[in-house]
């Protein structure tokens, strides 16, 4: 069973998301912001990062930059998301995507599957 | 003391970009204030914050919103978007959106109060915006510990500089302890029948004087903009004196009913039924003024422009070519709904861009019917004549009466705009001899010498003509029922 780990500061966006893939057949942990991520990560390696940009202690571009920069977390595929507009972010990280909010099941779904086939490859 | 430790709230004020509202503000927020808004759900606290980030961070300050309540940021932004205002390109640097509802629901006031400061020191932020503060009040576990958290963000806006905005749906009455906080700005809309308007009052505001009063304000594309209610931001200066300036209507048979002419500066008032003249002697105020060289207004509430110049044109009134050059401008208002200083930010917005030098405000009926606010009439008036005089516009307002005929006469001498105007014209149907005649009479002209007889006029393609004085005894014409006193005809 492939984990994703969802991070957000929005608790609704998060319960919502985490169900939703729970019932795709994910595992899912939580994380309200970018430390607490990182904390779960050393508990549990997941196979996807889906993560909010915007967000208190950490946001998600320090927590982007310490995932790439630790080993240990090499191949965890990573996917953003924000209320911002993300074409501006996805010039700034060219090699990674991002979800524009707000986006409807069928495009979470899709980009998730993508990111994590693109980490298999 | 050094003027590093001079305390925060001499520094320049915090501009919200809400127009109107830093004049009702007395220049703006304070910096490192604490700021309570209160209003009702829609009465337009969020779009009111989100302006005055957006607005800041244009100028290149960072702003914090802090959210705790439900609605998710991608949702307040799809609202603003379409606001002029926003402006994408300041996410998240200008403007950052947190949520702060899971820290409040596991760690309590002081679990936020950290993270409200940690998050201005990291995003280095002067503008912070915390969006539900019911729901902190909420999860205060004492009346005493809400306080606290306030006065401990107070000491913190303080330190660290940053102005705050705390956005919330229950006023100062449920919650006594908001009185702590640096002012209260309350948003609320109202309702009369199946009319609603909004209104913005300062409750409380510490470091200088504000607006008195409650000020209309309206919600569009533009976002929020405030219109200070027009008698608390009258001039108290006297206007200045027109000395031998002079205007006339330029219709030589009724300029010669009062040769001195009218005092430059003053306000006069044409009362009369619906028909009767009073349009055609208001354009023929401004034509003159055009022919002088003068700039000139036309503030109308019935014929939309092209109707008015045309109907202008057919008593030889021609309004179009100085509306092509420039020198007049039509503002057009249909008689629906209307927020009195709107209105009044229109009609002197213009006067003092274009230097305007005659008013002419056709249908002031249409503008008290209106505005709910219609016990405000007489103060409004006031205050507007006043400041026309201030820059100096001759002004002339025709005031509909609501009787065609009839021994009684309609003339609100106590009240509104009859009190206040210097020079006073009716106009008034008359059938007499078998024949529907227009009649004109001056009841007062201040400062100059006037023919005080009853005069018929006519309205033709050659403009206004004043008849001479009636040739037979003529009584009661005022009444519009006139009758010679012998009977008969002449």
């Amino acid at each position: 069973m492939e984990t994703v780990l969802v991070v957000d500061d929005e608790q609704g966006i998060l319960e919502a998301l985490a169900d939703l893939l729970r019932e795709e057949g994910y595992r899912v942990v939580t994380a309200s912001h970018g430390r607490e991520a990182l904390e779960r990560m050393t508990e549990l390696r997941p196979d996807l990062v889906l993560t909010d940009w915007m967000m208190p202690v950490l946001d998600g571009p320090a927590l982007i930059g310490r995932i790439r920069a630790e080993p240990a977390f090499q191949g965890v595929a990573l996917l953003g998301m924000s209320a911002v507009d993300v074409s501006a972010l996805r010039r700034q990280y060219p090699d990674m995507p991002f979800l524009q909010k707000p986006f409807d099941i069928g495009t979470l779904l899709k980009q998730v599957r993508k990111a994590l086939d693109s980490r298999q490859r | 003391m050094s003027s590093s430790e001079q305390p925060a709230r001499t520094d320049a004020r915090v501009s919200t970009g809400v127009p109107g509202l830093d004049s009702v503000l007395g220049g703006g927020l304070v910096p490192s204030g604490v700021y309570i808004v209160v209003g009702e759900p829609g009465a337009g606290k969020t779009l009111l914050a989100n302006q005055l980030c957006y607005h800041q961070a244009r100028a290149g300050a960072r702003c914090l919103y802090v959210t705790l309540l439900a609605e998710s940021h991608a949702r307040m932004l799809a609202n603003m978007r379409d606001m002029a205002f926003f402006d994408s390109a300041l996410l998240p640097e200008g403007v950052y959106y947190v949520s702060g509802f899971r820290t409040l629901e596991e760690q309590g006031l002081p679990g936020l109060l950290e993270l409200l400061r940690r998050e201005v020191r990291n995003h280095n932020a002067s503008i912070l915006v915390l969006d539900g503060l019911v729901q902190a009040q909420e999860a205060a576990g004492s009346q005493r510990d809400f306080k606290k958290f306030i006065h401990e963000l107070q000491v913190a806006a303080g330190l660290a500089r940053f102005t705050s905005l705390m956005l919330t749906s229950d006023g100062p009455t449920a919650h006594p302890e908001y009185t702590m906080v640096d002012g209260i700005l309350e948003l609320r809309e109202r309702t009369a029948g199946v009319r609603s308007w909004r209104e913005l009052q300062v409750r409380k505001f510490r470091g200088s004087a504000t607006l008195a009063g409650v000020h209309g304000f309206r919600i569009t594309q533009a976002g929020l903009e405030v219109f200070p209610r027009l008698e608390a931001r009258v001039r108290r200066v006297p206007p200045p004196d027109p000395g031998i300036y002079r205007v006339h209507f330029g219709i030589p048979s009724l300029d010669a009913l009062f040769p001195g002419g009218l005092a430059a500066g003053s306000t006069s008032l044409v009362l009369g039924p619906p028909g009767v003249g009073k349009t055609m002697m208001g354009s023929s105020l401004l034509a003159e003024g055009l022919r002088q060289g003068e700039t000139c207004l036309f503030m109308g509430f019935y014929e939309p422009p092209n109707r008015l110049l045309n109907k202008a044109a057919s008593a030889g009134i021609d309004l179009k070519s100085w509306v092509d050059d420039g020198r007049l401008n039509i503002i057009w208002q249909p008689p629906a709904e209307c927020i009195l200083d709107v209105l009044a930010d229109q009609l002197l917005s213009d006067v003092r861009k274009r230097k305007v030098k005659r008013v002419f405000v056709d249908g002031l009926s249409a503008m008290t019917q209106a505005t709910p606010e219609t016990s405000r009439m007489a103060s409004f008036f006031a205050a507007l004549t006043q400041e026309l005089r201030c820059e100096g516009a001759t002004t002339l307002f025709g005031l509909e009466t609501p009787r065609l005929f009839g021994p009684v006469l309609d003339v609100p001498l106590e009240s509104g705009p009859s009190a206040v105007a210097e020079n006073l014209f009716f106009l008034r149907h008359v059938e007499l001899e078998g024949r529907l005649r227009r009649l004109l009479s001056i009841f007062k002209l201040r400062d100059t010498d006037y023919d005080p007889t009853l005069r018929e006029f006519v309205i033709s393609r050659q403009g206004i003509e004043v008849l001479p004085p009636f040739s037979v005894a003529v009584d009661t014409l005022l009444t519009g029922l006139a009758r010679h006193p012998g009977g008969g005809h002449s």
